[in-house]
């Protein structure tokens, strides 16, 4: 590639170079120059010029020149408000005139402290009002989801949002209605703000119009502190900051990482963190008291009896782990149980291949790609929700996407099938795991022995995550195991399987590391205290009674595994904002692990439709406890190919009859374009007992 | 000058194609195709023909900006703004329904000088009556292939916003967008409709093209005066006598126009003021109509032509209650895109109000100047400067007036005020009894 022509702008008597077109805010940027802006947000696509914040002068222009959709030109002589008079009672006018009709409620907006209105105001902005007459006045707050408040009195129709929503997200369903000064944001007909997506709006609202209603009234600015971490709700592993307050979160906020999420989030990672003040919290260790009941032990007795059980198992020991779990945690485990007990044998929540690590690419070059391929059974947005954000983005910039296999060469590859992954020609592959840290526990796993796993029936089955608890296929082993030893948070998911309990903690609550599904390594750190030990403190312990070294400091732990994975890296370099490992030449270690045993393979048959049984985004136990997302739940719908459904004559909305071997359920029919033919997908609460391969009826 | 229409544009008015074609209809159509589209274009380059629509941009180079499909491979668009809504003008009303043919022939002209297949007609909601006359004579050329060629025209109606007056809002709303502007650049004629080459022109514009055709550039050009050449058709609105449209040689005289054309104020008062060239244009005092009609001669008294709508007031008319109907008038049409109109034009509204109550004081005189300077020259598109400027010009030009409001406590006029039989106030726009617009 050539590189962009330099040109010379003058602003504000500074001189600067840079390409080309640039935006002449990013030009004043350069020179270390601001320009204010409201609307102007380049991720939001062209800018639009709608705020007038930005005014400059520019020499040769009679009139004053928004500064965000101008682009850089060679000789340009620009003066900001700095150099400026004209372009300073610009800047001024356009604040006098946004606040003729803001209701300035700073005091009780929970936008204030940290509203861009409030600081430009002060930077540019006039001291008094002259405006004398009553305030428009709109109908306050309005719920545009359970997540979302809107005031219209607040906004200054800068329009983020709406963009947001019609070329990022692609939803269309935020809208400007009205025009004029009584223009307002609406959804079409007050339906509510669904989509994966809807919470980023609050954080691009520059004022207080769009603010969370999990945050409403909870917290001021200088109250809080912002922990940088990364989320742990999915395999993308979005940076985030947690807000915190007194010990508690109050809210997720983005911290873009250019190359992983360019500062969005999906709802779930934003808004399902109240799952760490659910009622049935597990805050001490617990023993099987009935059925259907727990009681609660000391953490002596429970050791004791954790000890006992391990012994008794053995290495016919069988674990399960649920990728949830952070690297030093499933390191730590993994050395309890392959070095402490011999116990070999572990039901993975993913097998990753190493040789993906040679396709490897950062989530951004997508964006690049011109040709896409996405192969992948579950949509793309339920997996791997961000990736999807990827995916319109690359298609917004003129990418051909096909779903199915490709038929040559591909620039980029998106799968959530390993096999597929290493079948396909392409330049990256981008593997979409089902679980947060899958490919994490898995290297830790294998890092922490090389015992072969032993060929007995389990006689004792640790089970790690509530995922995995809840898992059937995972439950129908428990059954089976003499002993059950469950470490999660919430009770419910351990309920009826486990013997012992013993208090997992979330990814807000430990430090750690976590791969994604780039093969990032990031690095999480712990944004409140858990209401429970470090899952590291006790594991230490136990290690100490089996003769095995744990250490409780992740820090530790984590040198360990690097030394033996990551190339040695220590625990600070992975850094608030982690680069993507170079793509490895190596021949991977291939190393045989039992895996997916319990997991059953499908393929179609006869004339049916094979079932994609899909966990939806919205599902799993923090959604479960998060209240305000229950209205995102997938409502129940089959998801069909376009050529099943006119082959069946199906409408899309229609409702229809899926059945299997005597199993029938109504369901609202969806033509999916991203679905193979042959194959439909149903959420996996939603498939009821349906079997592999089911029929669909009109 | 002489004191008697000169129409080109509007001669020989009839709705139907036989009349047409039998008064020498579509014979300037033949002509133009006759020549290359490069041809076309310079024998309008020759005309020194300027847009209608109110910005005169010179027409013949509009449509040189076009790129060459071998430059730039996309389709070409011709669209034509007939969303004329500004209050004091009704003339593009006048050519569609009088001589929709003449329009339709400059149309298929202009689709051969610039390529394109595809017309539009952005047709305001309410013009219910030309929209009809307009379909009617498209339906007439259905079987006459030989006049159309390969040109779809097609008929979008408006929803009734001003702004999609505004080229690119129109465009906007074309493509089923919210009716906002945008920013430019790039212009319509590099990404206009669909992100295509697009000329937007008015449809005086248009129906003048084939007229320029059939008599030649050169010839045209000897028509009015420097800057200005041609005819304009003026709509005559107000305290006049014969209010209506009319096509003058560019460069008759404003008084001319109001006491010959118009008849003059009726009722034995006397003009106190005109609105030379509709709602956004500077006013002039009686003073001042002895001023060519022309593009030169009225920027010399900083106004212009505008969109050609005169509106004559008599002595009756309270100024402050023209600034409040005008004023209303572009907050009720802001866009809401940009925040200095969207905001501003509410506050002027506001403090003209609030001067006509006469519950002003002498600062906020001056708070109003200062709100229109705030507003004019940072806007996106010129809706809300159009505001600003008039209302400082009714200020400057009658500051007396305005401070007799101040002082005598209320409207000096009283409740009587010619303006209700020339100006609509914006709540009957909202109420119009054309509201109910055919499907």
């Amino acid at each position: 590639m050539s590189s962009p022509e330099l040109v010379t702008v003058t602003i504000d008597e500074r001189t600067v170079q840079v390409a080309k077109g640039t935006g002449m805010v990013e030009t004043a940027a350069a020179a270390g120059i601001e320009i204010p802006v409201f609307c102007y947000e380049p991720r939001l696509g062209a800018p639009v010029g709608a705020c007038r914040m930005c005014l400059v002068e520019v020499e040769g222009m009679p009139k004053l020149q928004a500064g965000c959709t101008l682009s850089a030109q060679d000789g340009m002589i620009v003066r900001t408000a700095r150099s400026s008079p004209k372009a300073a009672e610009g800047q001024n006018s356009t604040l006098e005139f946004i606040l003729v009709n803001h209701p300035l409620d700073c005091p009780v907006c929970d936008k204030g402290g940290e509203c861009p209105l409030q600081d430009l105001t002060f930077r540019y902005g006039p001291g008094n009002t002259r405006m004398t007459f009553p305030k428009r006045t709109f109908e306050k707050p309005i719920p545009i989801s359970p997540l979302i408040a809107l005031d219209r009195e607040r906004c200054i129709l800068c329009y983020r949002c709406t963009r947001f929503s019609e070329s990022v997200a692609e939803d269309g369903q935020l809208v400007a209605i009205n025009r004029g000064a009584q223009s307002v944001i609406a959804t079409f007909e007050d339906e509510p703000y669904r989509g994966h997506f809807s919470g980023n709006v609050t954080e691009l609202c520059p004022v207080g119009a769009l603010t969370s209603t999990q945050y409403r009234f909870e917290a001021r600015p200088w109250e809080i502190q912002d922990v940088p971490t990364v989320c742990g709700l999915c395999p993308v592993g979005c940076n985030i900051n947690a807000t915190t307050r007194e010990g508690k979160v109050k809210r997720i906020l983005s911290r873009n990482h250019p190359q992983v999420d360019e500062g969005w989030l999906c709802d779930k990672g934003r808004f399902a963190f109240v799952h760490l003040h659910a009622r049935d919290r597990i805050t001490a260790p617990l023993r099987k008291a009935g059925p259907r009941r727990f009681e609660a032990l000391d953490w002596d007795e429970a050791l004791d009896l954790v000890e006992e059980a391990l012994r008794r198992g053995g290495h016919s020991t069988l674990t399960t782990l649920s990728g949830s779990e952070s690297v030093e945690e499933a390191y730590a485990l993994a050395k309890l149980l392959r070095r402490g007990l011999d116990a070999n044998a572990a039901v993975l929540p993913e097998e990753v291949p190493d040789a993906l690590d040679a396709f490897r690419a950062p989530l951004s070059s997508l964006r690049d790609a011109k040709t896409i391929a996405v192969v992948s059974d579950t949509p793309v947005v339920e997996r791997a929700p961000v990736v999807d954000l990827w995916l319109k983005a690359a298609r917004r910039a003129g990418a051909a996407i096909s779903y199915g296999s490709p038929d040559g060469r591909v620039d980029a590859l998106v799968t959530d099938d390993p096999e597929i992954a290493a079948s396909v020609e392409a330049t990256n592959v981008y593997f979409l795991p089902l679980t947060p840290n899958g490919r994490g526990v898995a290297d830790a796993w294998s890092a922490a022995g090389d015992g072969e796993p032993v060929d007995v029936k389990p006689r004792v089955l640790v089970i790690s995550g509530d995922e995995e608890a809840l898992d059937p296929a995972v439950r129908a082993v428990a059954t089976e195991a003499e002993v059950v030893i469950g470490i999660g948070l919430f009770e419910a998911s351990f309920r009826g399987i486990a013997d012992l309990v013993l208090p997992g903690t979330s990814y807000l609550e430990r430090d750690g590391t976590t791969i994604n599904l780039e093969g990032r390594l990031q690095r999480q750190r712990r944004a409140v205290l858990a209401p429970v030990p470090d899952v590291l403190a006790w594991l230490s312990k136990l290690g100490a009674r089996f003769g095995v070294e744990i250490s409780p400091y992740s820090s530790v732990e984590f040198e360990e595994i690097s030394a033996r994975c990551f190339g040695g890296i220590s625990y600070g370099d992975v850094g608030p904002q982690a680069s993507l490992p170079p793509r490895a030449e190596h021949q991977p270690k291939t190393q045989k692990l039992e895996t997916g045993s319990l997991r059953e393979s499908v393929s179609a048959s006869g004339g049916g439709l094979r079932l994609v049984a899909y966990k939806p985004l919205f599902s799993g136990p923090a959604v479960e406890r998060t209240p305000e997302l229950q209205f995102q739940r997938p409502a129940g719908e089959v998801q069909l190919a376009r050529a099943d459904a006119l082959e069946r004559k199906i409408r899309n909305g229609q409702t229809v009859t899926v059945s299997s071997n005597g199993t029938a359920l109504e369901l609202r029919a969806r033509i999916a374009r991203d679905l193979a033919a042959g194959t439909v997908r149903i959420a996996v609460d939603d498939a009821g007992d349906l079997h592999a391969v089911v029929e669909v009826k009109a | 000058m002489n004191n008697v229409a000169t129409e080109i544009v509007l001669k020989d008015a009839t709705t139907s194609l036989a009349e047409y074609e039998a008064a020498g209809g579509y014979a300037a159509l033949a002509q133009a195709r006759a020549l290359t589209p490069e041809q076309v274009t310079d024998e309008l380059i020759t005309s020194e023909l300027r847009g209608r629509g109110g910005a005169f941009f010179p027409t013949g180079r509009k449509w040189s900006f076009v790129p060459p499909k071998n430059t730039l491979p996309k389709p070409h668009y011709l669209v034509v703004n007939a969303d004329e809504s500004e209050p004091g003008s009704f003339k593009d009303n006048e050519i569609l329904s009088r001589v929709p043919h003449r329009f339709i022939e400059g149309c298929l002209i202009t689709a051969h000088a610039i390529d394109c297949t595809n017309v539009f007609v952005y047709i305001r909601g309410e013009y219910s009556g030309p929209y009809e006359i307009l379909v009617g004579a498209l339906e007439e050329l259905r079987d006459r292939k030989d006049i159309r060629g390969d040109v779809t025209i097609v008929v979008h109606r408006g929803a009734g916003a001003y702004i999609c007056g505004e080229e690119t809002a129109l465009l906007e709303s074309l493509e089923g967008k919210r009716g906002q502007p945008r920013s430019k650049p790039p212009f319509p004629a590099i990404s206009g409709l669909y992100a295509s080459p697009t000329v937007v022109n008015n449809v005086e514009t248009i129906a003048t093209v084939p007229p320029i055709i059939a008599m030649g550039g050169a010839e045209f050009a000897k028509l009015g005066v420097e800057n200005t050449r041609g005819t304009r058709v003026v709509s005559i609105s107000g305290n006049v006598v014969n209010g209506g449209n009319y096509e003058i040689e560019a460069g008759m005289s404003l008084r001319d126009i109001i006491y010959d054309l118009g008849g003059g104020i009726p009722d034995g008062r006397t003009l106190k003021a005109v609105v030379p060239g509709g709602s956004s244009t500077v006013i002039l005092t009686k003073d001042e109509i002895d001023v060519g009609y022309d593009f030169e001669s009225l920027a010399k008294l900083q106004t212009s032509m505008g969109s050609a709508g005169i509106v004559v007031l008599d002595d009756r008319c309270c100024i402050v209650q023209l600034g409040i109907r005008f004023s209303e008038f572009y907050e009720h049409e802001s866009c809401g895109k940009c925040t200095p109109c969207r905001e501003g034009t509410r506050w002027l509204t506001a403090i003209l109000r609030k001067l006509e109550d006469g519950r002003a004081g002498e600062h906020e005189l001056d708070l109003l100047l200062d709100v229109c300077d705030r507003i004019n020259g940072k806007c996106l598109c010129p809706l809300g400067d159009s505001d600003a400027i008039i209302v400082a010009s009714y200020v400057a030009k009658f500051r007396d007036e305005f401070v007799a409001h101040i002082e005598e406590g209320g409207c000096p006029f009283g409740g009587a005020s010619s303006l209700d039989h020339v100006l609509a106030p914006v709540a009957m726009h909202t109420h119009s009894p054309v509201a109910e617009v055919p499907a």
